[in-house]
Parts: C-alpha cells; structure tokens; sequence
C-alpha cells in the first residue's frame, strides 16, 4: 500500500544492519532493532507517501527499534506526505560510547489522516550526541500527536541532546497534540528541547502581498520556509531536491 | 485633464475595530508629484498607508480611492502591487526561512505573470538584483539572508528602498521610512526616492520629522491631525512645521 522509498543511499559500502539479539543487557532487542554497529555509519531518508493511484495509505518504518553502538552514526530523516495515516514508535538505544543520532522530520497531514510519532531516546553511555528535530503541518480534519523523550542514564555523562517539534496549524480543525519530555540523571549534559504549534504569520503574509505575492503563494513559501531546517538533513543534494519537490505539491495541495 | 491624477482620495473614513482613525480624508495625487504627509503620533497617518495598502485588519467606513482611474478599495493587496503601488513599511516585517533572492524572484515573477508575461531569466535576475543592491549599498551577501531577520534598523530600510527599485512601481508610499535612520542611511533612502522618481510616477512620503524632507523636497506638504488633512501648503510648510510643531493647526 505504501511506497517506501529509500531516496538517500546507505552511505557506507559495509554491512551495516543487523538483525537479532546480542549482549544480555537490559536493552531489548527484537526482530525490529536496527543495530548500527561500533564504527558504522547508517544514513537513509524514508518518504512515506500513497502508493501511485491511491489517495490514501498507511504508513511504517521497516524497524522499530534503533540501537546505536560505539563511535556510530545514524542520520534518519522521516518525510510523511498528505493522505499517510502512520503510528511510528521508535525507541533509541545508544549502548556504546562516542556515538551522534540525527533524527528528523516533516509530515503535511491532511483530510482525516492519523499521524502519530513516539521518539524515546535513551542515553546510556557517555559522550554521545542526538539530535532530533521534527517540523510539520496538519491540516483538513488530521491529527498529529508527536511524543518525544530523551533519557539521560546516570552514567551517561557529556551527553549532548536536543529535539525540537514545531507545528503549523492550517486548518481549524487539525489537531496537533506534542508532549516533549526529558528525563536527566547525569549531571554533566547539555539537553534542551521545545515544541510549538502556531498558525502561519498573517503580517508576513500581509509584507509579501503588498510585494505582489499571492496569498496562496506566499502561504507556500512560508511553509517551504518552515519544512527547510528539516530538508537539510537530507545529505543527498539531488535526492533533497526531488524531495523537496514532492514536498512542495504536498504543501500546494493542503492551502 | 483628470488623465494625470494617479492616485484620487474622496472624503475617506477608516476605522480599525470600532475605532474611527480616518475621519475624512480628501488627497489627489498626479503624476511627478512628490506629496508630504506630516501629523503628529495618533493622526491616522499609519492608517492611511494601511488603506492605500489594502491592510486586513483596517476598513473604509466611508469614502473612494481610486487608482488610475480604478477603485483602489476593491482591489486585493498583491493586485495594487502589480499595479504599481509600493508602500515602504514602518516596521519591516521579518520572515524567517525566506532569502531575499527568494522572496524577490517570487514578486517579480508573481508580477509579470498577472500581466500575461513570462518569468524573468534567472542570469537577468541575478544582474538586475545586484544592481539594486548596489545601489541602495546593500552587502551582496544580503542576497541569500533571510528577509530582515536579524537586520538593523537601517538595514530593513535599506532593503525597503531595495525592494522599491526592484519593482520599480509607480506611486510610493513611505511610512515613517525615516524614524530610526542616521544621517547616512537618510540620504541612501533619498537617492533611492530622488532616483525613482519621474514625470510618471509620484511619491507619498508620510512622516513625522522634517528630516528626510531636507533629502527631498515635496511639491506639496499636508498637515495630518486627527484624521483629518488640516493645512496643505508647498514645501515652506516644512520649515514651519519644524520651528513650531504641530499645535498651531
């Protein structure tokens, strides 16, 4: 039902997935964890869209689980097109040290869509970084619900994490519901994280119009301008492109 | 002769809310002209480049303005862009995640395809920008910053004069386009005005200091005082104005 593109290549030529149980560690691995082994490197774009012909779908990740070993590199960047209804939950696991996630995303949720995301990252060993940042657009009659947790262990010193989850409201009755949380017992970490929902600026609209700008279009550009800090987390620049242009019909087709 | 009058307001009554600002209005603006609009804080005088603009939250309770001929009121903001009205902002607004080669090519391009052309060449774009920005000496990598984001306050009127030259229009209106501005970034905003104006165009300068009327010279000054055009003299009303404030009309 869904096409599941992978429009960024895995950027290291080694095997780099792996599958199964490892360690008795309280880590609970399953058939769905993703491991990015100690020194790997794990960079791949999800678009989650209709399959062509349909106008509707579901969609889902091909893991639930992300472990991320020592000295590792995850980049995942999730893009959620008008017309996915998606429940994603996926926990992190950083069980080795000196490792860095990114995890980034945008949704344009439309007409009745369901789209709900659940990121629990958990720090466990020291010196590692994430990064999460999550901007989206609900409108028609959609519901987005966003919960992020970022846990720090105790031991889990010089942890540096952030996340951020903005929303534009376009509709009166999209429905946006986002509950960050932090959980820290390390003392020596630098975490923050914000979440916003708001309406697009009707003053900008207003600057752009008496430019010559088109209601419609300026609308466009704002939300072009709100999805971008998320685009450039798509290494890829021709793969960012295409992306991109997807994303701009998306958000044509939601004014 | 009325072939001449661009802009021609009619007894204008405007209200913000329940609140009557404008109560009474009577303008005619011709082409080559350069109009001074002076008044104290609370005249009307940011109401009235709300109405010309088409501002939403304002609305005419009474009255006409016409443009060229048209009824300016019935037309939509971007539509009295493309036809050649400019309004320079007080307060420019900001507009996060959009450059301004973005924002600019998208006005140009908007503009030439309500008048059935086509988009600008991104190679004749380019030069064009760069000239302006010369012009209003704007940095170069102003092109790829984010539409007055993070800008001072001369910055932002340098890139309202910028956006001016770009769209080259036909009446322009500037709103307190001097408050803030040093002596320098006064006399930029002036080469830019003097520059653009022609026996076919006409500017609305709305202000209230005499500062920027020393840069350039109006061929007709108006006392604006609450809501209503109280005196209107030529350019020796300035100097007037400036030796004795507002209370003696």
């Amino acid at each position: 039902m869904i096409d599941m593109q992978n429009v960024s290549p895995i950027i290291d030529k080694k095997p780099i997935i792996g599958h199964g149980r490892y360690l008795s560690s309280p880590v609970e691995y399953g058939p769905g964890t993703l491991i990015v082994k100690s020194g790997m490197k794990y960079v791949r774009t999800f678009v989650l869209a209709p399959s062509s012909g349909e106008s509707s779908g579901v969609g889902a990740l091909p893991f639930d689980h992300i472990v991320i070993e020592d000295n590792a590199f995850a980049d995942i960047c999730i893009v959620i097109f008008p017309g996915v209804s998606a429940d994603i939950a996926l926990p992190v696991d950083f069980t080795g040290e000196g490792s860095e996630l990114f995890l980034s995303g945008t949704y344009v949720s439309s007409g009745s869509d369901k789209v709900g995301l659940s990121f629990d990252v958990h720090h466990r060993m020291p010196g590692c970084k994430s990064n999460q940042i999550f901007n989206g657009i609900a409108s028609g009659r959609s519901v987005v619900t966003f919960s992020g947790k970022i846990i720090v262990a105790p031991d889990a010193q010089k942890t540096d994490a952030y996340q951020v989850n903005r929303n534009i409201l376009l509709s009166e009755e999209a429905k946006v519901n986002t509950k960050p949380q932090l959980e820290i017992y390390a003392d020596d970490v630098k975490c923050s994280h914000g979440a916003t929902i708001g309406r697009l600026d009707e003053e900008a609209q207003f600057y752009m119009r008496s430019r010559g700008i088109p209601l419609d279009e300026a609308k466009v550009l704002q939300m072009l301008s709100f999805i971008s800090p998320v685009m450039e987390h798509i290494s890829d620049a021709g793969e960012r492109a295409s992306v991109a242009e997807s994303l701009e019909s998306a958000v044509r087709s939601v004014i | 002769m009325g072939n001449d009058i661009l802009l021609k307001i009619t007894d204008l009554h405007a209200a913000v809310g329940d609140k009557e600002i404008l109560k009474g209005i009577d303008l005619v603006v011709r082409k080559g002209e350069i109009h001074a609009v002076m008044g104290p804080n609370g005249a009307g005088k940011s109401t009235l480049s709300a109405i010309l603009t088409g501002k939403p939250e304002y609305s005419v309770t009474s009255g006409s303005v016409t443009y060229l001929g048209k009824d300016l009121l019935a037309m939509k903001p971007e539509e009295r862009s493309w036809a050649g009205i400019f309004l320079s902002f007080q307060y420019p607004v900001e507009i996060p995640g959009v450059s301004i080669t973005n924002f600019m090519i998208t006005a140009v391009n908007a503009r030439l395809a309500a008048l059935g052309r086509e988009p600008m060449k991104a190679g004749d774009f380019l030069k064009m920008m760069r000239e302006k920005m010369a012009f209003v000496q704007m940095k170069p990598e102003f092109a790829k910053r984010e539409v007055n984001v993070g800008f001072s306050g001369g910055e932002k009127k340098r890139n309202e004069i910028f956006q001016m030259a770009m769209l080259d229009p036909t009446l322009s209106i500037l709103d307190e386009t001097d408050s803030g501005l040093d002596v320098d970034a006064l006399k930029i905003v002036a080469k830019g005005v003097n520059a653009l104006s022609s026996p076919e165009k006409a500017s609305v300068i709305i202000t209230h200091y005499q500062k920027l009327l020393e840069y350039i010279v109006p061929d007709f000054v108006h006392v604006l005082k609450d809501g209503r055009i109280v005196k209107t003299a030529g350019k020796e009303l300035v100097g007037e104005i400036e030796a004795n404030g507002f209370d003696n009309y």
